[in-house]
């Protein structure tokens, strides 16, 4: 019966072709938007690490000024880490993985004499940023705990900035001059673009991942500046380099790997121990509040998907729901022009179920319709969001087949349930009263 | 005005495609409503002015490196080519940028000790230039003199003791005064380190466009000696296109122990300080028109067929002495109603999506007069939406009631 | 075949109860030709209605075939539709976007015959009726006799045993309603029993058996050639 009542359907859709038109346009700009607006959302809120995002915690401890909460609103303790305290966590060693960062840049001077030096963007961090993280390697691997330890010049460098300074091939082993510095080439990542870029979200969520990865402790020994955002709340006692790596401004992340609840209370337990040792020593006037969060927690507390998404989804909701009503309306007219061949099916024998499935069959069909139109919509409109809003959103702006799947399957169950109370009045006619000529 | 009593029994006979209209009309109407009192706004955010000469006015960076590279001399050279190019009004060297996304915040407070609050402020650092070449007026107290200048080293956490203040900062500082009086007084950062205002300018705004503190800023009298810096450049007007290549081309080839990058106008700054709430209004208008658009087919739609269905009644009408502007008053005053409905639950649905955005999203509460404009735009829609099948059922012709099918 | 005892019909609107039908005795036997005759607003249509179960009634007893249906639900009551009746009306109620093939064939899927079934009884219906050349035709290209011709097809090709016919050439000039009426003839000659609401005398003497309708009841019969037991006189 199916396929019958899907030629009826054809049929029928033919026989009006601009109230036919009007509902597959009224879903398809509905969808359209919905969809634009969920792909956004939903690739703002997903999951960069789906494998191991239960695992991986932010650590925050409360070093904060003693007259004024980090955040007034949430008592939230700060977003980042002083130098202090990340080296000091990193040496206590207490979690199964563990690696402090912070961002910084330097000058690259290209082996080849005629390339201009570059500004590239650095990712200081320890060894275990690459397996917690599982980054990929195109060539060589991550340096080793030694080099962590013994501040050696290492280096890890993205594919683009080994194709841009050595052309492409496997650089691992030759060297490189950044900062004024010679660095010995470890690793080539492959690609890698987690999105959100979780690990560091406070100097921008959604942007590319640093250029080149070097030992964490460098940033003493070769005083690299402070890239991303730095926060103060005293200012630091004396001049120089030193004096400001000691303060308590804040500029550094860390991450820990917790594979079970048992370690994470077990590293909880340290901090709030860690806290107290700095307390006797002077340090972290605050109540005690520290804080372990996944990732999916630390996206979540860092609102690190944009209001103006959210806004704009909910307004696409909302019109969607207009098209719908809509296309209710148009299908109550278009329905209601059908109750001589409604009456004409009862007389023949057609059930009320009969003839319920049947018209379901044909708001189906304009819903799917509607569904495929939103989603070349969609894709239109995801273009426009592109162009609108710049590079930055590239990453989060293109279709998936889960969302495909989402779009036809929302097209679907909105005109279904548009098309309900239409089907369920033209099916309630008295067919004897559609029968008689008028 | 007669008719109204049996259009309303009508109506209420056939009560689902107006409540379908109806609430139609009512979403379009918070939709709308709420999308324009976002655009006003973004645009009021959009029209607000740095202080900089914007249209004329550029910066660009330069960063050193390697072992000989002295940012004192670098600095000290470049100024001095720079203000000697033939177009350039001036040029200083400055630490950040209004309205470009990225600079320095401290804390000024009037009392020193560490439990007293202080209110956020811009820092920038420039020499006595930098009224100039930021385009900003002294309007009270003086600016700074060439001895005032200090350098600052890098990661120094001293301040110099004289500091110009924009006026909306000394507002904050000082309510309870008037703000030309404050010229003089100490004011306090990294809690207890004195600054004396010297000076108040009339307007400078934040790098960070999305502040709640925009407008608060001061000058700090300083030159730096950081490997990584900036300049900022004024130029004649018309001039600022011209003289971009060249300042680039002449800072690049000065000095070959740096890098130099991040050329861009203010006006590009501006453009990507405010990206997002251009898209916003760009696409919340798109949105509004299609809404529209979406909105009055529908009514078009299920007018048609309401007349369509009553061609015998309205032939009869005609028959029995109906004019055909009776006809068209007819469907143009049931329109009439269910949007009356519509725009009245509307404004009741506007009021509520707007008091969910203020408590979400931060957003400001909107002005009452937005609501019957709305309503009345939205009437209009309508009216306008109902006036083609009004005037196709008034084009009936009597003589449809004496026939049959 | 059909016998209907005491039926009562009653349409009420807020203001007025109309009394369609008030004790509505009637018995047609298998193989007969009945024509039902009476003034407008008589009752004819209402009967014919509850005959073919798109009505349901207030009071009494029909038995279709044996079977009492009041009690029946949506489904059985069209299925029995589906299979034991047939109906024309006195506009044709083709579908006008289904071809002469789709048409007849409407029946025909509710049945659930397979398709070369429904194939074979689509083409054997629209050739007793002389329409088989046509079958790819929509209905509007055809001619007010040759639509009714289809919807008989339409009501034959499921093979009822009863055929219900509202003024079926109503809408037909007279050269056509004579021969619609003969076709009418001939399937009750073949064995099928019909029933016809017509308002025109001289197509009723066609008929074996009239009726006629006052009111809401059964006031007065007489059969065409046969008399019959006074069994409607109450």
């Amino acid at each position: 019966m199916f396929s019958y009542y899907l030629r009826l359907a054809f049929k029928s859709l033919r026989r009006n072709p601009i109230l036919s038109a009007l509902m597959v346009a009224a879903i398809a700009l509905g969808i359209g938007s919905s969809m634009t607006t969920i792909t956004v959302n939903y690739l703002m809120s997903a999951d960069p690490i789906p494998e191991k995002s239960d695992q991986l915690y932010y650590v925050q401890v409360d070093s904060w000024d003693p007259n004024n909460p980090y955040d007034d609103e949430s008592n939230d303790p700060p977003n980042q880490l002083t130098w202090t305290d990340a080296t000091n966590l990193m040496r206590a060693k207490q979690a199964p993985a563990q690696t402090a960062m912070a961002k910084s840049g330097g000058i690259i001077e290209p082996v080849n004499q005629d390339d201009k030096p570059f500004e590239a963007s650095i990712r200081l961090a320890f060894n275990d940023f690459f397996s917690m993280f599982n980054v990929p390697f195109l060539y060589g691997n991550a340096w080793s705990d030694v080099a962590d330890d013994e501040r050696q010049q290492v280096i890890v460098l993205t594919r683009a900035i080994n194709d841009k300074v050595f052309g492409g091939e496997n650089s691992v082993g030759r060297s490189m001059v950044m900062a004024g510095k010679t660095f010995r080439v470890v690793g080539v990542m492959d690609n890698w673009q987690p999105t959100p870029k979780f690990y560091d979200v406070n100097n921008g969520a959604f942007d590319e991942v640093e250029e080149v990865y070097m030992p964490f402790y460098l940033k003493e020994e070769l005083e690299l500046p402070n890239w991303g955002n730095t926060n103060c709340w005293k200012s630091p006692e004396g001049e120089g380099f030193k004096a400001f790596l000691q303060s308590e401004c804040i500029n550094f992340q860390m991450w820990v790997e917790l594979p079970t609840q048992a370690d994470k209370a077990d590293y909880l337990a340290f901090l709030d121990n860690y806290a107290q040792e700095q307390k006797a020593l002077g340090r972290f006037p605050r109540p005690l509040n520290n804080r372990l969060s996944n990732v999916m927690e630390w996206m979540e507390n860092q609102q690190v998907v944009a209001d103006d998404a959210r806004m704009m989804m909910w307004l696409s909701f909302m019109f969607l729901a207009v098209c719908l009503l809509n296309t209710i309306g148009l299908l109550l007219a278009k329905f209601t022009g059908k109750s001589a061949e409604i009456g004409l099916r009862r007389a023949v024998g057609a059930s009320k179920g009969d003839l319920f499935a049947q018209h379901l069959v044909e708001t189906g069909l304009i819903g799917v319709l509607g569904g495929l139109f939103g989603l070349g919509l969609a894709l239109l409109g995801l273009e426009g969001i592109k162009s609108l809003y710049g590079n930055f959103v590239d990453n989060l702006a293109s279709l998936d087949i889960t969302l495909v799947i989402v779009g036809l399957l929302l097209a679907l169950v909105s005109s279904i349930a548009a098309g309900l109370y239409p089907t369920w009045r033209a099916c309630n006619i008295a067919p004897s009263s559609q029968l008689k000529s008028q | 005005m007669l008719e109204i009593g049996p259009i309303f029994r009508a109506l209420m006979r056939n009560k689902v495609g107006a409540v379908l209209i109806a609430i139609q009309i009512a979403i379009t109407m918070t939709i709308i409503v709420n999308s324009v009192f976002m655009i006003v706004e973004r645009n009021e955010k959009m029209q607000r002015q740095s202080g900089l000469d914007e249209a004329n006015t550029f910066h660009i960076s330069s960063v050193g490196f390697g072992e000989g590279f002295n940012p004192r001399s670098t600095v000290e050279a470049d100024l001095a080519q720079l203000r000697a190019l033939p177009g350039v009004v001036d040029a200083i060297q400055i630490n950040a940028l209004p309205i470009s996304g990225g600079g320095w915040s401290m804390g000024l407070q009037t009392e020193p000790g560490a439990e007293h609050d202080g209110t956020g402020v811009a820092v920038y650092m420039v020499d006595e230039h930098g009224i100039n070449a930021l385009d900003v007026e002294v309007i009270a107290g003086e600016n700074f003199a060439p001895s005032d200048i200090r350098w600052r080293a890098s990661r120094s956490p001293t301040w110099p003791n004289k500091v110009i203040l924009t006026k909306a900062m000394v507002e904050k500082l000082f309510p309870d005064s008037p703000w030309a009086d404050a010229v003089g007084k100490t004011v306090y950062i990294n809690d207890n380190d004195p600054m004396i205002i010297s000076g108040i300018i009339d307007k400078l705004q934040a790098p960070w466009v999305g502040w709640d503190n925009v407008e608060n800023a001061m000058l700090s009298p300083e030159r730096m000696e950081f490997t990584a810096t900036r300049y900022l450049i004024r130029t004649q007007p018309g001039q600022r296109d011209r003289l971009m290549p060249e300042v680039e081309e002449m800072l690049a080839s000065s000095n070959k122990q740096r890098v130099i990058r991040g050329m861009r106008t203010v006006e590009e700054d501006r453009e990507r300080s405010y990206r997002g709430d251009s898209a916003m209004i760009k696409i919340l208008t798109t949105v509004m028109v299609i809404l529209t658009i979406v909105t009055a087919l529908g009514i078009v739609g299920l007018a048609s067929f309401s007349v369509n269905r009553r061609r015998k009644q309205i032939g009869t009408r005609r028959a029995l002495g109906a004019s055909q502007g009776a006809i068209l008053r007819y469907f143009m005053l049931e329109n009439f109603l269910i949007s009356s409905v519509g725009v009245v639950l509307g404004a009741g649905l506007t009021i509520g999506l707007n008091i969910l955005l203020v408590n979400t999203f931060e957003m400001n509460p909107m002005n009452w007069y937005y609501i019957p404009i709305g309503m009345l735009v939205l009437w209009l829609v309508g009216q306008v939406a109902v006036y083609g099948p009004a005037r196709r059922a008034a084009g009936i012709a009597p003589a449809t009631a004496t026939r049959t099918v | 075949m059909l016998v209907m005892n005491d039926i009562k019909k009653v349409f009420r609107t807020d203001l007025v109860e109309t009394h369609a039908l008030r004790d509505f005795n009637l018995q047609v036997d298998e193989g007969d030709f009945v024509a039902v005759t009476g003034p407008s607003g008589s009752g004819k249509t209402t009967f014919l209605n509850i005959a073919g179960l798109l009505e349901t009634f207030e009071g009494g007893q029909y038995l279709l075939d044996g079977q009492d249906v009041s009690q029946l639900n949506d489904k059985a009551r069209s299925q029995l539709r589906n299979e034991k009746i047939g109906f024309i009306f006195q506009s044709f109620n083709l579908i006008p976007d289904l071809d002469l093939f789709d048409n007849v064939d409407v029946p025909l899927r509710y049945r659930g015959f397979n398709a070369a079934e429904r194939k074979r009884r689509i083409e054997s219906a629209l050739e007793m009726v002389g329409l088989a050349n046509r079958m790819k035709h929509l209905p509007a290209q055809l001619s007010g006799g040759q639509q009714q011709r289809v919807a008989i097809a339409r009501a034959l090709a499921g093979e009822p045993r009863f055929l219900l016919a509202d003024e079926p050439t109503g809408n037909l000039d007279t050269k056509m309603a004579h021969s619609v009426m003969e076709l009418l003839k001939e399937i009750n000659q073949a064995g099928t029993t019909i029933v016809m609401v017509t308002h025109d005398p001289s197509l009723a003497r066609d008929a074996k058996r009239n009726i006629y309708v006052r009111d809401g009841k059964v006031s007065e019969l007489h059969s065409v050639g046969q008399e019959l037991p006074d069994a409607a006189n109450a």
